[in-house]
């Protein structure tokens, strides 16, 4: 039992910066954004909130830095790609690379340490105990006492998904995507709407990222996003991105990461159970397309 | 100017000048002048015709008055206030919309979502006031008769449902004015009266409508005055009812045209074409052809008619090799065709792609690059040296297809995309004649032409069949169907429902078997 509750623990805390992330994507896959600047997000996400907690002693202000640092990134993202048309991908690429090497850089001139920086100054975010739910006997473990960003993930979910299908501003940011000349000749220019979504993504990134740092562990380390951006990308493109299938799909990501934990605890090399995550993100893949050739067989049989 | 249409219900204020555009000119860089001077006014609750052939500006003037182009002289006075159009959106505020020639929806929507994108309304709470967005889209169907479903997600609709939501969406935001760019060039003959009815319904409601159109029939039977504009002019706006279809077209190109093309009655050649039972699945397994089966003979024109995807576009492909079909055989000359490779079937086929940019040719390659295409692999000319092309005797080739044709352009490195539609089509239609072949594939070859390069067109057509070639006519024009083949061959659901000669048929009953097939065609005509 005890084991069944360490790995529900370890799912939701793995699952939280995916979702975040993700649900920031969502927002700009529907408007029609290719954006793949989710993990260089995280990871300024991940090292402001450090940064701005170390300073201040506050983790509030820490998580406020963490959504300044992956808001910037939104705003060159939004300067190069729909003020002055880059491409896409190629801005993702070069936002990611930068995010990197800045962390890295302030991490020695400002720490003046390699690789990761602790500090018992850096304030964790609390948990949170729900009374009510606590008194549940199993459940109440896994249910109250989670970190306040796991929380903070969940709801975001129930946000994100009235936002995208229940409001005005969700069906013209699902318009740009689907057809932004539509949208525009229905009086929306498009690039407002991308705009927006790539400022939402910024702060979601920022959550994910503050999550990383403040969270997950205390500590910020040099690439610590660690390829979660691009998981949640995956998840997005996988679900269309649907934010009920996004929470669906990192819940499953956080549960081989939990798993590769559990492993570590049975002597598994650490390279190895490392692996999960990114395992389950290819055999999601390939169920994924799987299902998606034989639906489209069996609609032909149809027809 | 300034007559009085006698149709105007009398309960409605009459409001002579609505909109008047005056003295527009409007000049595109460096030098081509697109309107020149034209001044133009617009009654209150008139169906007014704007026509022309492509060039003379009917679409710049309508883009002039919506906002989209700013003129370089000139005014724009909506009742007697000058106004100046900074967006689309600045036209709707002031009542005016445009259904344009593509039509732009969102196919993942419902009809009522892609009417009230952009002006949705909201509960208290700032969230989608689904009931009263449904409601208000609901009730502009209702009031102008138009027969569709709120809840239909658009990406099912027809082309013709699909113009009515582009409409209901310029209702809804209650415009006064509605502008429509060739809005009968998507439909089928069976849909027009429909829309012309609707059309009438929103004249009726005190709405003015403005239309773009090249088919003089429909002009003539839904305005109530036309502007004729030519090379940017305006030659003169008269009432429908004291004009004629060949005075019309004496003012759009300035002489006399021949509407209708010498049909000779020839002596029957040879079977070139003969297609048996061919089926085809496309990637999905959906089923597009079954069981087609077509002949054409030496001197003879076969027409394909057919509402847009019943096949047509499958049955192109199969047979110059784009795709492969199922079952069956294709024989042209003699040959067996059935597994050919592209090139080896354009050895027996000239093919004239109904998508100039994109099958037929490179617009962003020269005019001479496109002139040579196929020939550089199977004409003697070029065909001697394979590895070298020689671009002079390219240059030579183009010159000779210039004159042959009466292509204007400058030069032969000139882009492709530089020449006006019915230039590109008679550098396409000359390379293809120039291959020689005996069968000759046209698939849509007048689509978006103006009436001189159409005309042009059909000419070459006649001669080419006068010349013994045999010819397969692709075409969502019937009047082009029935003025030049000689047997009609009916398109529905895939199969050919009807092939039958064209002096035995009319125009009603080829609509019919279009939209329903052979069967079911005293069921209802709706």
């Amino acid at each position: 039992m005890r084991i069944v509750i360490g790995l529900l623990n370890g799912m939701l805390a793995g699952a939280t910066p995916v979702l975040l992330a993700a649900l920031g994507g969502a927002f700009t896959f529907y408007a029609g954004v290719f954006n793949i600047a989710m993990e260089g997000m995280l990871l300024a996400g991940a090292f402001c909130a450090a940064l701005g907690s170390f300073f201040s002693g506050s983790w509030v202000i820490g998580v406020l830095c963490a959504i300044a640092g992956a808001l910037s990134l939104s705003v060159l993202f939004i300067l190069f790609a729909i003020v002055l048309k880059t491409d896409e991908f190629v801005t993702g690429i070069a936002l990611n690379l930068f995010a990197a090497g800045a962390t890295t850089y302030l991490l020695r001139q400002l720490f003046g340490v390699r690789g990761a920086f602790t500090d018992p100054a850096i304030q964790p975010m609390p948990r949170l105990e729900i009374p009510l739910l606590a008194q549940i006997p199993l459940a109440g473990e896994v249910l109250s006492g989670q970190n306040v960003m796991v929380y903070g993930a969940a709801l975001a979910v129930l946000v994100c998904a009235w936002l995208i299908f229940r409001t005005p501003f969700g069906l013209r940011l699902r318009a740009a995507g689907y057809n932004a000349a539509s949208l525009e000749s229905s009086g929306v220019r498009p690039a407002r709407v991308r705009i927006a979504a790539l400022l939402i993504c910024g702060v979601l990134c920022g959550l994910g990222g503050a999550f990383l740092s403040l969270g997950y562990v205390r500590l910020f380390a040099e690439g610590m996003s660690a390829g979660r951006g691009w998981i949640a990308l995956a998840a997005v493109i996988l679900v269309n991105g649907n934010p009920w299938g996004v929470a669906l799909i990192t819940l499953v990501f956080g549960l081989a990461d939990g798993l590769g934990l559990l492993a570590q605890g049975l002597n598994v090399p650490a390279q190895f159970t490392g692996m999960a995550p990114y395992l389950a993100t290819l055999i999601a893949l390939f169920v994924y397309a799987r299902r998606k050739s034989r639906a489209r067989s069996g609609s032909s049989i149809q027809a | 100017m300034g007559n009085n249409p006698t149709h105007l219900p009398s309960f409605l204020p009459r409001v002579p000048e609505f909109i008047t555009l005056h003295q527009i000119t409007k000049t595109f860089p460096p030098n081509v002048v697109a309107l020149d001077g034209v001044s133009v006014s617009f009654e209150a609750g008139e169906i007014h015709a704007v026509v022309g052939e492509n060039g003379a500006g009917k679409s710049t003037l309508m883009k002039v008055l919506y906002g989209l182009y700013r003129p370089d002289r000139g005014q724009i006075l909506l009742g007697n206030q000058s106004v100046r159009f900074h967006s689309a959106n600045d036209a709707i505020a002031a009542g005016v919309g445009m259904v344009h020639q593509e039509i732009l929806l969102i196919p993942e929507y419902t009809v009522w979502q892609n009417v009230v994108l952009g002006a949705e309304p909201r509960t208290r709470w700032g969230t989608l006031d689904v009931a009263r967005a449904r409601g208000a889209v609901q009730a502009k169907i209702d009031a102008f008769g138009f027969n569709i479903d709120p809840d239909a997600p658009v990406g099912e609709l027809s082309v013709a449902a699909r113009q009515k939501v582009e409409i209901l969406k310029l209702l809804y935001r209650d415009v006064s004015v509605l502008i429509l760019d060739e809005p009968t060039a998507v439909l089928t003959p069976l849909e027009v009266p429909q829309l012309f009815a609707e059309l009438r319904r929103l004249r009726a409601a005190g709405k003015t409508i403005l239309f773009i159109s090249h088919h003089l029939d429909e002009v003539l039977e839904l305005s109530d005055r036309i502007t004729v504009l030519r090379r940017g002019k305006k030659v003169d706006t008269v009432p429908a009812a004291s004009t004629s279809k060949s005075e019309l077209a004496r003012m759009m190109v300035g002489r006399e045209l021949m509407f209708t093309a010498r049909r000779a009655a020839q002596p029957k050649g040879e079977i070139i074409l003969r297609v048996e039972g061919v089926y085809y699945r496309d990637k999905q397994g959906v089923s597009r052809l079954r069981d087609v089966s077509l002949t054409v003979r030496a001197g003879e024109i076969v027409g394909i008619a057919g509402v847009e995807g019943n096949g047509q576009y499958e049955l192109v492909n199969v047979l110059v090799g784009l795709e492969h079909a199922e079952a069956g055989s294709i024989f042209i000359n003699g040959h067996d065709l059935t597994h050919a490779s592209i090139l080896e079937r354009r050895r027996h086929i000239a093919f004239v792609a109904q998508d100039r940019s994109k099958l037929a040719a490179s617009v962003s390659a020269s005019v001479a690059e496109n002139a040579i295409m196929t020939h550089h692999r199977l004409n003697e000319m070029f065909a001697r040296r394979r590895w070298r092309l020689d671009m002079r005797q390219a240059g030579a080739f183009t010159e000779q297809m210039r004159k042959q044709f009466t292509v204007a352009m400058s030069r032969p490195d000139q882009p492709f995309r530089a020449l006006s539609g019915g230039n590109q089509q008679k550098v396409i239609l000359g390379r293809e004649l120039l291959l020689e072949r005996p069968f000759l594939l046209l698939d849509q070859p007048t689509r978006g032409l103006d009436v001189g390069s159409t005309e042009y067109v059909r000419e070459q057509i006649a001669q080419q069949r006068d010349a013994g070639r045999a010819i397969l006519l692709i075409s969502s024009d019937l009047e082009e169907l029935f003025s030049l083949t000689d047997r009609i061959a009916v398109m529905y659901r895939g199969a050919i429902v009807a092939d039958v000669p064209t002096a035995q048929t009319d125009l009603e009953q080829v609509g019919a078997w279009m939209l329903q097939g052979r069967n079911q065609r005293t069921a209802q005509s709706a």
